[in-house]
């Protein structure tokens, strides 16, 4: 009988240090771990302690995979001292995933900020592997300042796509940085909107504060409720709605989540939190 | 079938001797060993001992036995061990079905609970007597087992009245029957069990009457934060009354690998720790103890009822009777029900 908490080992290959505080592990499992953009992974530190965390690459590489990770917590605090060659567990992949075929033909509208651009990343280079099925793809990136802006490196490539437009805005500019990009809330990105947003889907994912007035905002410009995903990171301890811990009124962020429309969830008591 | 209650014991005597039957132990209840305490305990049998399977449920609620603290779920490898409980209460089984449902579905087995599942066997006994805190009945139940049990036993006078639930209880029926004296249940004798029954209902709806509040539980949802906050104004957060309770399943998934091997190890948690929701970056859904203390009630009466479609409180009352801070669970949901008037 297969055991449910059974751990994939895998092999750290790379770390790329995003930004001072995020920093994406490219590991390869000892077997490939097919997924589907928009579910999680439980990462394993041995001998530490594990948590959940979106992959941040393409869903159609399932042999290796980047997984990015901001400082925050216990764990990630040894996530951030992982080397080249060190051994992690994965356990997965578990959750909801993006519905790419309700994306087919649209003008789709991606909203992140911070460390919510990692399961975004994910969605938009799964996208990319078929580009041309999308009308257009408008991808709006928070930050805080400059230098927390992530994936720096990809950005110019992204922006050679014809159909994919990409915005990133950050909150400041401190002293000595330079930007010559939007400065504001992510949110203030949306004045600049050129998509019907009456017919077509958005995607948010960022810290709570951001997801919340990020869905308010959209909901102004006119999106509809069945047509705002949101990746609800919860704390999805075990991963398969067993522990409970991210229990939302009568969901688990895990099992039913964590990608949602808001008009499913919207009914449900403290979901920003 | 009947047998003589001396006849049982002898039985569950016999039943420790691996030539008779393969069980690895005989789990029952006995009396606590303070006599101040009506207690009971479940306890693994000796010749020796002295037990009660007839009095009220025991301290230790039965999912201990499948669900238990703290276990090593990988590398799996679970001790080959054949338990015979006796002396399960209705309430216990019916808090069972709730965690079969959580822990063995399409979804998702849990390698340790549904190990423990397959190696024990249950009998049931009816309820003689009801502890203070005890009130099934608010909770749609009996107050002794209608499913879920491989025997049940009815006490009357100096015999048992044996029921079967399952092809393994009736191996052990059969197995008891070739050994001891057994007469088919006359009549009588079941009629007199019914009555017997139907006074101990009668007495549970006595001490419960001043707590019955009516089954529209979503008042619980609907009242306003100031009774919830009020309502839990003295409790600690402890977690006491999750850890008792034999419907709570939460568990926490520690890794303890060392070398090159991942272990893990599941423990129970809490809802009602500050840390339980919280996600890194400190944030958490429930920061106020008022909030985790309304989570709970909203998890047994609304939560486990949409995911399960049962209730997630079987009304056995030990959170009530092991809280610290003396809250009674009834009068909590009946104070709250109360905020809010029914519309019919
Ligand atoms: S046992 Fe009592 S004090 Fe402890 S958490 Fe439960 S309700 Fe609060
Ligand atoms: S909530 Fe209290 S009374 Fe209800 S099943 Fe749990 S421990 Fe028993």
């Amino acid at each position: 009988m297969h055991n449910p908490y059974e751990v994939i080992p895998a092999t750290i290959y790379d770390v790329i240090q995003e930004s001072p505080l995020i920093r994406t592990l490219r590991v390869k499992p000892e077997r490939p771990i097919p997924f589907k953009t928009g579910q999680f992974i439980e990462l394993t530190i041995p001998g530490i302690g594990e948590g959940p965390f979106t992959p941040s690459s393409s869903h159609y590489i399932s042999e290796e995979m980047d997984i990015t990770i901001m400082k925050t917590g216990f764990v990630t605090e040894y996530v951030h001292k992982a080397q080249p060659g060190d051994q992690v567990g994965l356990r997965g992949p578990y959750g909801t995933r993006y519905p790419l075929e309700k994306f087919a033909g649209k003008d789709l509208l991606i909203l992140g900020g911070g460390c919510g651009l990692a399961p975004l990343r994910s969605l938009f280079l799964t996208l990319l592997h078929d580009v041309e099925k999308y009308n257009s793809i408008t991808f709006f990136a928070g930050a805080k300042t400059p230098q927390d802006c992530i994936y720096k490196d990809a950005v110019t490539e992204w922006r050679k796509y014809k159909n994919v437009r990409f915005l990133r805005s950050v909150d400041v500019v401190p002293a000595g940085e330079t930007w010559n990009e939007d400065v504001g809330l992510v949110t203030t990105l949306l004045k600049k909107l050129d998509i019907d947003p009456a017919h077509n889907p958005a995607v948010v994912c960022g810290p709570p504060i951001m997801m919340k007035f990020g869905t308010m905002d959209l909901l102004k410009y006119g999106y509809k409720d069945e047509n705002i995903y949101l990746s609800m990171e919860k704390k999805m301890y075990c991963g398969f709605g067993q522990c409970r811990h991210c229990v939302m009124g009568g969901y688990y962020a895990c099992k039913d989540g964590p990608v949602f429309t808001y008009a499913q969830i919207k009914n449900e008591e403290d979901i920003w939190e | 079938m009947v047998i003589k209650v001396e006849d049982f014991f002898s039985f569950l005597h016999k039943c420790l001797d691996k030539t008779f039957h393969n069980f690895d132990q005989v789990v029952l209840p006995a009396p606590s060993r303070n006599p101040l305490l009506k207690n009971y305990y479940f306890t693994p049998m000796t010749q020796t001992g002295t037990y009660n399977l007839d009095s009220y449920r025991t301290v230790d609620p039965l999912k201990v036995f499948f669900f238990q603290p703290r276990e090593k779920m990988l590398p799996a490898g679970f001790p080959a061990i054949k338990r015979l409980i006796v002396g399960a209460k209705g309430c216990d089984l019916r808090a069972l079905h709730v965690l079969d449902q959580a822990m063995i579905n399409k979804d998702f087995v849990d390698p340790g609970y549904s190990h423990w599942r397959h190696s024990t066997t249950i009998i049931a006994t009816d309820c003689s007597e009801i502890a203070p805190t005890c009130h099934c009945t608010l909770t749609g139940g009996k107050p002794f087992a209608e499913a879920g049990f491989d025997l049940n036993l009815s006490r009357l006078g100096e015999q048992y009245r044996v029921t079967v639930g399952s092809d393994k209880g009736q191996e052990l029926l059969d197995l008891m029957a070739k050994n001891f004296s057994m007469q088919p249940a006359k009549e009588g004798i079941k009629s007199a069990i019914e009555k017997k029954r139907s006074e101990i209902i009668r007495l549970l709806h006595e001490q419960n009457r001043a707590f019955e509040r009516g089954d529209d539980y979503t008042r619980l949802q609907s009242s306003g934060k100031e009774n919830w906050n009020r309502e839990s104004l003295t409790c600690v957060g402890c977690g006491a009354c999750t850890h008792i309770c034999p419907t709570c399943y939460c568990l926490i998934l520690n890794d303890e690998t060392k070398a090159q091997q991942f272990v893990k190890v599941r423990s129970m948690d809490s809802c009602q720790l500050h840390g339980y929701a919280r996600v890194a970056g400190g944030g958490s859904p429930r920061p106020k103890m008022f909030q985790r203390f309304r989570n709970r009630y909203l998890c047994k009466f609304l939560f486990m009822h949409s995911n399960f479609g049962e209730l997630g409180c079987t009304g056995c009352g030990r959170c009530t009777e092991t809280c610290t801070a003396g809250i009674d669970f009834r009068q909590v949901v009946r104070n709250i029900s109360e905020t809010v008037a029914v519309v019919s």
